[in-house]
């Protein structure tokens, strides 16, 4: 008789929990009973890729879809490189900064190692870390930020990796140039340092520290940044990581090639070049939907926190859970927190103002409901 | 404590009743290894012996059958895992009752296997069957390990603040924590809001060590134990909890509902990451801090009131729930007579389902006997039913059930009559949606759903007597 499929998985795979995406949306759709659907869940730029990023998209001839793709990005990394003023070979471009995660995390990482990051933070770190048998150590959040003191609290010999989130995902908090720099100097090179740019875009202050320039300074810095945020090609999964020559080099060896698909290099690309316009416009669209959202919570005696990025946390009075079936039995999608450890909030996304208006309406609703007899 | 010993033995032996002395010495030798006294390994031997003769008569024998004894922590398990086609295992039905006056010689041998089999099910603290796949099923029995009862403590104590959590990633509870813990909430709270456990605090200590059960405690400034969370999975998509519990003499305390929130909160972070999507229970306590979790309902017990007293008034008792993620949505399936009950539950939760109708199946084509799985709660007078295998005689083996547990005793009632009888519908299952309509005729009224709670949603219904 075979032995059960689970007696060949290691432990701590079996002990991990996959991933489950949400259903397509026409799935919900025709789920939840609804006609639309308003996607807030994900932080999208509803805006749309730049223009020069669009024309490539529209332009796609279709017998370029037989073809393989470059499989370093090499025309994606000479544009970054000139962008950056970089040399082109310190950067790896990967399906979505998840796929760059876990190259990194393969690169650095042994049996017994660990990794340092904070709890309520995005769970791509802890979860890469966990799957492939290392330990994650999770640093509470102090008001709603990284706990720098904290981290280094928590390194050991074992400790290979720091990932800090900046701005952090889902409050959008930061560290400034100073605070991020006394943090580099105390690490002293011991660990990898991870500054996950994937929000930077959305930040319009001086002292926001650049990842870019610190890891000139400190070359055990790397950075993450990605086209699915600012540059709304999220559906071509494009992200990359920069850092010195020799550690790009070493995490090259655990990179998979020919992840990135043909159409998402060149829009990639073009986005890059063509952002000028698509950056303010985009910041407006954010701090538009603020002016209309942060008043809203307020007025319903609704604790909040929004700090850098397009999206909001909001503490509602009943499980976040029930508050999104019942948004999106009003055709609304948002994202709950008890994943992200903070249980009775939800995140939403900031989007064009008619939008929002409808998420307002919906949200009202909710809430009233759920102050009338205790639950909607 | 967690020993150092390998946590598992697993045998193979041909299905032939010469190798049964090797089998029930292994079982004996395990269960002394993992941690039974005497007399417990004795009942897992004596199982094994009845479980192997049983399946080397019915069980495939081009396959070895794999015995595995496992250290269960606070149990010892042995399962035993085999191929067979028409399997009757209908003597591990709890109401079985076994004529060995019938028939002749061929039916003698069957009767003698079948009472083997309903001795070694008795025996054993629980028994189950589960199918693992087409024609493979795995025969699983438990035996406790035996821990002392001790007396619930009763504190005034006033908790002085601030109230600290320990981090689930810091030094773990000791056993004397979990062990104090334990008999301050089986002081403060009612039999029905509390694990059997806590009423023998050493075996909660160790179901705590050896994973069966997670606990979070709180102190207070003095360092004293402030409260006590604990949870366990159900299924492999759900957790079921136990408290908040809050040691504080007055509950009205701000100190006491921050006690109630910070472990309520540990808890859900705790859990948020893990594999099951969502978490529930049936016995909450007042605790549990308001917004936090959906009421699924509520059932009217008529066990064991707040005070003990036999024949108090019925206790209503909410079951409590919330998503760790987003619902996806899913399938369930229902006999149409269950359909409105089913929607105005899944409408009321605004839960995304498509509910699937399949009809009662003709049954001539089902196998001749059904498998009812029960659990016991004396201390709470409760009894749980779950049916495991589909069968011509199902409604005749529920209401042989009911009966059986109508005499049953809740502990601390000779005589009595197991107050509560419930019974668990699996509704992933076409074959137990289709059984309503014998489980209406005999008595039970859909009560609650429990979402995610089987390998779908749980359907539980409550047995109403005639005369109530």
């Amino acid at each position: 008789m075979s032995l059960p499929i689970a007696e060949l998985v290691p432990p701590h795979i079996r002990a991990f929990e996959a991933y489950v995406p949400s259903k397509p949306d026409p799935e919900l759709m025709r789920a939840y009973k609804v006609d639309h659907l308003h996607r807030l869940n994900n932080n999208e730029n509803a805006l749309g890729p730049p223009p020069a990023a669009a024309r490539i998209l529209a332009g796609f001839e279709t017998p370029r879809a037989s073809i393989y793709p470059s499989g370093d990005c090499y025309t994606l990394r000479q544009a970054l490189g000139e962008r950056f003023g970089k040399d082109p070979e310190r950067f790896l471009v990967g399906n979505g900064s998840c796929e760059v995660i876990a190259s990194v995390i393969k690169a650095f990482c042994d049996k017994g190692d660990n990794i340092v990051t904070a709890d309520k933070t995005f769970a791509v770190y802890e979860w890469v870390a966990e799957f492939s048998g290392f330990q994650a150590r999770l640093i509470p959040l102090k008001d709603y930020g990284y706990d720098d003191m904290g981290m280094l609290r928590a390194m050991d010999g074992r400790t290979k990796i720091l990932f800090v989130c900046n701005p952090n995902n889902p409050t959008g908090t930061w560290w400034d140039r100073d605070r991020m720099e006394r943090f580099l100097r105390v690490v002293d090179g011991r660990a990898i340092v991870v500054l996950d740019e994937a929000y930077r875009e959305y930040v319009d202050d001086e002292r926001f520290p650049d990842g870019m320039e610190l890891m000139e300074r400190h070359p055990n810095v790397v950075v993450f940044r990605t086209f699915s945020k600012m540059y709304a090609l999220a559906g071509l999964r494009v992200g990359y990581v920069c850092g010195q020559k020799e550690v790009v080099d070493y995490i090259r060896r655990t990179h998979i090639v020919y992840s990135v698909n043909i159409l998402g290099q060149p829009a990639a690309a073009a986005a890059l070049m063509d952002d000028a316009e698509h950056i303010p416009a985009t910041r407006a669209m954010v701090a538009r939907a603020k002016e209309l959202l942060l008043p809203a919570f307020d007025e319903l005696g609704l604790e909040h926190v929004s700090g850098a990025g397009n999206f909001v946390m909001v503490r509602t009075p009943v499980s976040d859970s029930l508050i999104y079936r019942q948004l999106m039995r009003r055709g609304v999608m948002v994202r709950t927190m008890t994943g992200f450890r903070f249980p009775n909030w939800i995140r939403v996304s900031l989007v064009q103002e008619p939008v929002m208006r409808d998420f307002l309406t919906a949200f009202r609703d909710v809430i009233a409901l759920s102050r009338s007899d205790g639950q909607p | 404590m967690p020993a150092s010993h390998p946590q598992s033995l697993m045998v193979e032996l041909p299905p032939d009743v010469a190798f049964l002395p090797a089998a029930a010495a292994a079982a004996e030798n395990a269960a002394q290894v993992f941690g039974l006294d005497r007399s417990g390994a004795l009942k897992l031997a004596l199982a094994v012996e009845e479980f192997f003769s049983y399946l080397c008569r019915y069980a495939g024998r081009e396959e070895p059958l794999r015995l595995t004894l496992s250290h269960g922590g606070t149990f010892v398990r042995m399962a035993f895992r085999f191929r067979a086609g028409e399997v009757s295992l209908r003597a591990l039905n709890f109401a079985a009752s076994v004529d060995v006056e019938g028939g002749g010689d061929s039916a003698h041998e069957e009767h003698d296997a079948e009472l083997g089999l309903l001795v070694a099910s008795r025996t054993t603290d629980r028994c189950s069957l589960e199918s693992s796949g087409a024609g493979v099923y795995v025969l699983l029995a438990e035996v406790d390990r035996q821990y002392p009862e001790a007396e619930p403590l009763r504190s005034e104590q006033v908790l002085s603040g601030p109230v600290r959590v320990a981090n689930p990633d810091g030094a773990p509870a000791s056993e004397g924590q979990l062990r104090h813990a334990a008999l301050l909430a089986a002081g403060r709270y009612p039999a029905r809001s509390c694990p059997a456990s806590f009423h023998r605090p050493a075996r909660f200590a160790d179901m705590v060590a050896y994973g069966q059960y997670h606990a979070l405690l709180a102190s207070d400034a003095a360092g004293r134990p402030a409260g006590l969370i604990c949870w366990r999975g159900s299924g492999p998509r759900s957790v079921v909890f136990s408290g908040p519990y809050v040691f504080d003499a007055n509950p009205d305390h701000t100190l006491a509902k921050e006690t109630a929130r910070l472990l309520t909160e540990r808890f859900l972070a705790a859990v948020a990451r893990t594999e099951p999507v969502c978490a529930f229970s049936e016995r909450p306590t007042a605790d549990v801090p308001e917004g936090w979790f959906e009421s699924l309902g509520t059932l009217t017990l008529r066990g064991l009131t707040a005070e003990g007293d036999e024949g108090g008034e019925p206790e209503t008792q909410a079951a409590l729930f919330r998503h760790l993620r987003e619902d996806v949505g899913g399938a369930v399936w229902a006999h149409p007579d269950m359909v409105p009950f089913l929607e105005r539950q899944y409408d009321r939760l605004a839960f995304s389902r498509d509910i699937l109708t399949t009809e009662e199946r003709p049954i001539q084509r089902a196998p001749e006997h059904s498998l009812l799985a029960t659990s016991f709660d004396r201390r709470r007078g409760l009894a749980i039913l779950r049916p495991l295998l589909d069968g011509q005689d199902f409604a005749a083996n529920l209401a042989a059930h009911v009966a059986a547990l109508e005499e049953q005793a809740p502990e601390g009632q000779p005589g009595g009559a197991m107050p509560d009888i419930l019974l668990h519908l699996d509704l992933s299952e076409p074959w137990q949606a289709a059984l309503y309509p014998a489980i209406s005729a005999c008595g039970f009224q859909p009560r609650l759903i429990l979402p995610h709670a089987g390998s779908s949603d749980l359907l539980v219904c409550q047995h109403v007597p005639a005369n109530r």
